[in-house]
């Protein structure tokens, strides 16, 4: 035990003192995601502040008081520059001289046509000078507003409908005449929110979820790699094996050290990227609105303990396949280059369930993807959310038996002279090839 | 449990070794014996079988045919015995680079040491043989290569092995690095009673530092004797000279 808390510690040290793992597994992460966040966060903020501060421009070829009541509505609370044309050339040409974004014209008739009971037209011009997103949500602020001034206008001439008529019912009643409630069932409860809220919801969810099990496999099987090769690289491997600890030890050693590692730099991704959402994204208001718990969501501590299991099978399968194969590389870089072929089958099921099911795929490529015993660490950390515990314990079954064949044959390269003896170079692929 | 080799006071019995690597012949019937408390040296060119014996006796590799005992213990079959009682320093062995020298030292000393104050009197030890003074507190990164094959040196010998396996000890290093290194094997050797082999093919060093040798060449050992008896017999002046006629007339 005191062998192995000895190796582990070593592990570490040696690894958190590499100042490109400290940077880059650790530090970069927690520094890199805030400043991303920052810096979407602060063009949200200009775009917005130059929504606010929009003026939009307004000219008519029209008058009467129906006219002229939207003039009122449009000139009150709004910033408005008047043109002041006899065209509208001349209204567009001025116009286009403005820094507005948008122009409501309000053509000739627009007033006879509402006071005899017919739809009356208002176009508004939008100018793209630099197709900035400022520009757009400009137009659809002047939109907003007309369509407010039209939803009280269609009531208030409803109401007064009725009222000469002696009808009965509300405005309301006539102008909407059907509305649309939503409730979803899930796991057994009616909850009175829409579909669509809780798939919004649960989407974040399963997107967060697969990238944080695909980071934390990747950190670790990085790590694993580069403590081997570092061994091989350093010329340390060697007095390693002959000192008097079994090859299991420092096995246990090497693949504890690796998982701590990647655990810090899981934890550093986390935060970092938990403060990149938060700031990327704090112009969402619905997001806010509703957290997982509220829909009957939230993950219980049995599925918590479940999760657990599931990443930790999956990190002990990833660490002893790379360590098994960091073996065979000279240094650190050929180390690495090998695990960038093992990080490809951990990235093909993240990044196919994070938008999708797997029973929503083809069969066949659902029987592809089923064969990579990743793709059950995202399976079974989506299921432990929803309750479905059977799926939950069936993928660790199936991750668990990879992991013991994963760690047999690590267990055996290096109980054997393989690990002093063993070399290969992705070139070697290359000149056999030739040959 | 075979205590025959402990019985004739031999710390190394190996005998008829062979060693195949794909179909390279690496060894090719390499036998010799070292006496305990002996300084036992095996000389040969660069690819002689030197460097594939010593793994073989560190328990790094297999034997493809033969058998070799340290201490009566089977290198093959008792690897774990084998590995309490000696220590091995290969050719270009580095540190752990993240670590300070004392770090090191406490790190190897963990796995000998069964208290806390059985590991101290270790490091301490190594503090010694390295003389490497305030510089152990500095991250090995730093260290030159003569000052890293010190603190390797201090590594291997400081928990008082029975026997100490030593591939090229002053490989890469100057003049006057290279004679300090001896004089902290002999010196050590002849103070605590440690068995020592030690490869080289430098025939100065192994003739100041050995009282036994064995040449090997082409997987075969060829000759072996103290460095007198073999400079007797060929009459030739130094082992140097020896060597060439040995190896020339095989």
């Amino acid at each position: 035990m005191n062998n192995l808390i000895a190796l582990i510690v070593k592990e570490v040290k040696e690894l958190v003192r590499d100042p490109k793992i400290l940077i880059g597994v650790i530090l970069m992460p927690i520094l890199i995601f805030p400043v991303m966040g920052s810096a979407i966060q602060i063009s949200q903020e200009s775009v917005q502040r130059a929504v606010r501060g929009a003026s939009f421009a307004v000219w008519t070829n029209d008058d009467g008081f129906v006219t002229d009541a939207m003039l009122d509505y449009l000139y009150t609370n709004n910033t408005v520059v008047p043109i002041v044309a006899d065209s509208l050339e001349d209204a567009l040409t001025l116009f286009a001289s403005t820094d507005s974004s948008a122009m409501v014209y309000i053509p000739e008739g627009y007033n006879d046509n509402i006071t005899l009971g017919r739809q009356g037209r208002i176009k508004i011009y939008a100018n793209l000078r630099s197709l900035n997103m400022a520009e757009t949500q400009s137009t659809d602020l002047v939109s907003n507003l007309i369509n407010i001034y039209n939803y009280y206008f269609s009531i208030t001439k409803i109401q007064n409908l009725l009222t000469e008529s002696g009808g009965i019912g509300t405005a309301l009643g006539y102008r909407n005449p059907i509305t649309l409630d939503y409730a979803s069932i899930l796991k057994g409860s009616v909850l009175e929110i829409a579909p669509s809220a809780i798939f919004n919801l649960v989407m974040s969810q399963s997107i967060m979820l697969p990238i944080m099990v695909m980071m934390m496999v990747m950190f670790a099987i990085q790590m694993a790699a580069t403590s081997i090769a570092l061994e091989k690289e350093q010329k340390t491997l060697e007095i390693l094996m002959t000192l008097p600890v079994s090859r299991m030890t420092i096995l246990g050693g090497k693949l504890s050290g690796s998982i701590v590692i990647a655990i810090a730099g899981s934890i550093s991704y986390l935060i970092g990227f938990g403060y990149y959402m938060n700031s990327a994204f704090s112009f969402v208001p619905e997001a806010m609105s509703m957290n997982i718990s509220d829909v009957n969501l939230g993950i219980t501590p049995f599925g918590f303990l479940l999760v657990g299991v599931v990443i930790f099978v999956t990190l002990v399968s990833a660490l002893a396949m790379a360590l098994s194969v960091a073996v065979f590389a000279d240094n650190v870089r050929s180390a690495q280059s090998f695990t960038g072929v093992l990080v490809t089958p951990i990235m093909i099921p993240a990044l196919v369930l994070m938008f999708s099911d797997i029973e929503m795929l083809p069969p066949t490529f659902q029987y592809l993807l089923l064969i990579i015993p990743y793709t059950h660490s995202i399976i079974a950390t989506k299921a432990a959310f929803l309750g479905n515990y059977f799926v939950v314990l069936r993928s660790i079954f199936f991750i668990s038996i990879w992991t013991v064949a994963v760690l047999y044959i690590a267990a055996k390269i290096f109980s054997t002279e393989r690990i002093i003896t063993a070399r290969f170079q992705l070139g070697d692929l290359f000149k056999r090839s030739r040959r | 449990m075979d205590i025959t080799g402990i019985a004739m006071g031999y710390a190394i019995q190996a005998e008829n070794l062979t060693k195949t690597f794909g179909s390279v012949e690496a060894l090719k019937g390499a036998s010799f014996n070292v006496k305990e408390n002996e300084i036992f040296g095996l000389i040969g060119h660069n690819g002689a079988g030197k460097t594939t014996t010593l793994r073989i006796l560190s328990t790094l590799i297999s034997p493809t045919n033969g058998s070799a005992k340290i201490f009566g213990y089977d290198v093959s079959r008792q690897p774990e015995k084998v590995r309490q009682i000696f220590s091995y320093l290969p050719e270009e062995a580095g540190a752990y680079q993240q670590l300070n020298g004392i770090e090191f030292l406490e790190f190897m000393a963990g796995f000998y040491a069964k208290s806390k104050s059985e590991m101290n009197t270790i490091v301490e030890q190594g503090k010694l043989i390295s003389d490497l003074g305030d510089r152990l507190n500095d991250r090995v990164k730093g260290y030159s290569k003569g000052m890293l094959r010190r603190l390797l040196i201090a590594r291997a010998l400081m928990m008082k092995p029975k026997l100490a396996i030593l591939d090229e000890p002053t490989s890469g290093l100057d003049v006057i690095q290279s004679v300090n290194v001896r004089n902290m094997i002999k010196s050590y050797a002849d103070q605590e009673g440690v068995s020592i082999l030690l490869s080289s093919h430098n025939m100065l060093e192994v003739e100041y530092l050995c009282h036994k040798v064995a040449l090997i060449n082409q997987g075969i050992v060829v000759a072996q004797g103290s460095p007198e008896e073999l400079k007797a017999e060929y009459n030739k002046p130094n082992l140097e000279e020896v060597f060439m006629e040995v190896t020339h007339n095989e």
